[in-house]
């Protein structure tokens, strides 16, 4: 029976890997929050039953103004909450997610550099189709002759695969691996005047096509 | 009803604000139309973007704002217990708001400027005619200046003893002093040990309210600057002697203006809206505040951090030096830690003095907290190095964190002081059933309309951007039920404004 259990768990947890490795980064982030203000809400809900029905108890402070000290539930509260933002700058600055870890985490050469330029509102692609190498990382610099533009690759299904600012005057440079071969579309992420929705390119990049 | 000057203005601003923000509900509704496919036959690009431009001013200004210096011109004096330091300056700088954001309206309605509120450089001075952009610029110096003249006018009503006593000199001073316990630093570098700031001698809703004006204040003379930039250019224009935009380097343009801008979130989101739960709160429930103490460090910890967070608005700009990517990142973490010590100090406060009574303020301060946690969430993951690649511009960012912040959250919070200081002011309660369908419905369909929206941008659904061909239609149509949803609580609120202190007191508020 155990052994059984254990096989069980094993092919759980074996099949919830492949079911969040075969998801892309936003959706993974879009379930933690779900779940995240499902228990905001359970909490919120709970503490107005809980409130409006209890009984009163006397406050630890004795409801009492006092201008100094810190209350033993504020400093949990508060240690918590440090360790919360402690942790979260380490999940987020550290190598498990793709754009920080080609960025600065890599140091492998790009392989290739692509140079787009972008003017009164038209990319200047160096070839089209774009054709990339799957797995292998790939130097975007993207240049603005006039405005502030955004620089976006995306999937056919229309999600992001990665996104930059185009500031005028300045190389915006982004370093990317693709892991899907395919093709994907070009867009404009900034607002640039109304001509800005119509700056998308479909269809521009092939990726692995070889 | 016989109601007196104060009483009368603090009506007059809030009415206007409820007014704005019925304008600003129609633009929304009439751009998720546009986003469902629907009046694409009148409703082109150029005008989709010209409301999308003006939508935030009158929000933010409009709405926020003027409900914000409504209360606070009828809160503070009485909290201290003094006269307001000028009527004078506080109407006019009623009719200069009001004025103000309908100028900056009809630069969008009638001239089409449509640089958006981000006017990223050179954009406002490049694609638009000279006179758009001036009248843009006209109506937000207005806005600004009327923004400057409320703080001049809380700042002198706060610190000067009395009217008369003590020039500008002297409330700057007081005001740094208090805003930043300058006074308990000096008493540390002369080596005393048990000094109790001065700060405390002023109730913590009246610090919040200073500290917060600080933000504010640095906000307007920041976006006030910028106006007057555009302004220079198109009256250059204008006069034929064309100033080059490249006079002007884009991304040092983008530093200011982020770091201007971001000082709303703090002062008037963050830090007033602590302060009004700080004052309504222990008045509802009747129970002091819960530690005290550590809330007023809290609100001195938000006003620093504020001055210091605004690269997380530039995490998608690669030019930017990485250093300060990451100081904003981890800055902006900071802001959980505040937020979530003042919504602790709120809900213990509750909790001891448990049971308590949901009146319809109380309940709208809880779910504008839970409006917060929703919203602020979603705004510390986004502000993070990393996961910008994959949120920046996207609906995310102004569905689940701009729009449940400023709905579910700040708004909430003001229709909670709305529902508090409407019975003080006038002598009469709005019906409390109309009142909790209002809220209600209000915070349900702001949660609905921003994780719709939210949700359409994690599938890619970037937030400028204009679809032709039915993309997300599935989003935007949940998005649009929310929508409706908030105007119904909006409406309720509306009937039941009128039905208690009818139409005459409405007019007379105005007189």
């Amino acid at each position: 029976m155990p052994k059984l259990l254990g096989v069980l768990l094993i092919h759980l947890f074996k099949s919830i890997y492949f079911w969040v490795d075969s998801m892309y980064l936003q959706q993974i982030v879009e379930i933690f929050y779900i779940s995240l203000i499902t228990v905001y809400i359970i909490f919120i809900t709970t503490f107005i039953y809980i409130t409006a029905k209890g009984k009163r108890e006397i406050a630890t402070d004795g409801g009492s103004k006092n201008h100094g000290g810190i209350e033993k539930s504020e400093k949990i509260w508060l240690g918590a909450l440090f360790i919360i933002a402690v942790i979260g700058n380490i999940i987020f600055l550290s190598p498990i997610i793709p754009s920080i870890q080609y960025n600065l985490y890599t140091s492998e050469e790009p392989v290739k550099t692509i140079e787009i330029i972008i003017e009164d509102h038209e990319f200047i692609l160096p070839e089209n189709p774009i054709k990339l190498p799957l797995g292998e990382p790939i130097e975007f610099k993207v240049y603005s002759n006039d405005l502030t533009y955004g620089f976006g690759v995306f999937r056919e299904d229309g999600t992001m695969v990665f996104q930059m600012q185009v500031v005028p005057g300045y190389e915006n440079r982004i370093v990317w691996i693709f892991d899907e071969p395919g093709v994907y579309t070009i867009r404009s992420t900034e607002y640039s005047g109304p001509e800005h929705p119509y700056m998308v390119l479909y269809d521009v990049i092939v990726v692995g096509g070889d | 009803m016989g109601l007196g000057y104060r009483e009368k203005l603090a009506l007059r601003y809030v009415l206007a604000g409820v007014f704005w923000l019925g304008v600003a509900g129609i633009e929304g509704i009439l751009m998720r139309a546009r986003l469902l496919g629907y009046i694409s036959d009148f409703y082109h690009p150029e005008e989709y973007y010209a409301v999308m431009t003006v939508h935030p001013y009158v929000g933010i200004y409009g709405w926020a704002y003027m409900a914000v210096m409504g209360a606070f011109y009828y809160l503070v004096p009485l909290v201290l217990k003094k006269n307001l330091y000028s009527e004078r300056v506080a109407n006019i700088s009623f009719w200069t708001m009001f004025f103000g954001v309908l100028i900056t309206w009809l630069s969008g309605f009638v001239f089409k400027f449509s640089a958006l509120y981000t006017l990223y450089w050179p954009l406002p001075v490049m694609e638009y005619p000279a006179n758009s952009t001036l009248v843009f610029s006209i109506g937000t110096i207005m806005i600004f200046a009327s923004v400057l003249a409320f703080f001049f006018n809380m700042f002198a009503t706060i610190f000067l003893p009395a009217r008369g006593a003590g020039g500008a000199g002297y409330v700057a001073k007081e005001l740094l002093t208090l805003a930043f316990n300058l006074d308990k630093l000096k008493a540390k570098t002369k080596g005393i040990k048990e000094y109790l700031p001065r700060v405390y001698t002023y109730p913590v809703f009246v610090v919040g309210v200073f500290r917060g004006c600080v933000d504010t204040t640095l906000n307007a003379i920041v976006m006030a600057g910028i106006s007057v930039i555009l302004g220079v250019y198109s009256i250059a224009n204008l006069i034929g002697s064309a100033i080059p935009a490249t006079v002007i380097d884009p991304l040092i343009y983008k530093n200011v203006y982020w770091w201007g801008l971001d000082l709303i979130a703090d002062g008037n989101v963050l830090i007033f809206t602590a302060a009004v739960w700080y004052f309504l709160v222990p008045q509802l429930v009747g129970r002091d505040l819960f530690g005290e103490s550590l809330v007023r460090t809290v609100i001195l910890a938000d006003l620093v951090i504020s001055l210091f967070v605004w690269n997380h608005h530039m995490l998608a700009d690669t030019p930017q030096p990485f250093i300060l990517q990451i100081q904003g990142q981890i800055f902006t973490w900071g802001e959980l830690i505040t937020m979530g010590l003042t919504m602790f100090a709120v809900l213990m406060t509750i909790w001891y003095a448990r049971p308590v009574k949901y009146s319809p303020a109380l309940l709208a301060i809880v779910l504008s907290i839970l409006g917060y946690a929703i919203g602020g969430s979603a705004g510390i993951l986004q502000a993070n190095y990393a996961l910008n690649r994959y949120f920046h511009n996207t609906q995310w960012i102004i569905g689940i964190h701009g729009h449940i912040q400023l709905l579910a959250g700040l708004s909430l919070t003001i229709f909670a002081a709305i529902y508090a200081a409407a019975p003080l002011i006038t002598g009469k309660e709005m019906d409390r059933k109309l009142a909790y369908i209002s809220i209600v419905a209000f915070f349900v369909g702001a949660v609905v309309m921003g994780l719709a929206m939210g949700l359409a941008g994690v599938s890619g659904m970037l937030r400028r951007t204009l679809y032709f061909n039915g993309e997300y239609f599935g989003y935007m149509a949940v998005a649009m039920v929310g929508a409706l949803t908030m105007a119904f609580g909006y409406l309720t609120f509306i009937y039941n404004f009128v039905k208690t202190y009818g139409f005459k007191t409405v007019i007379n508020i105005f007189k």
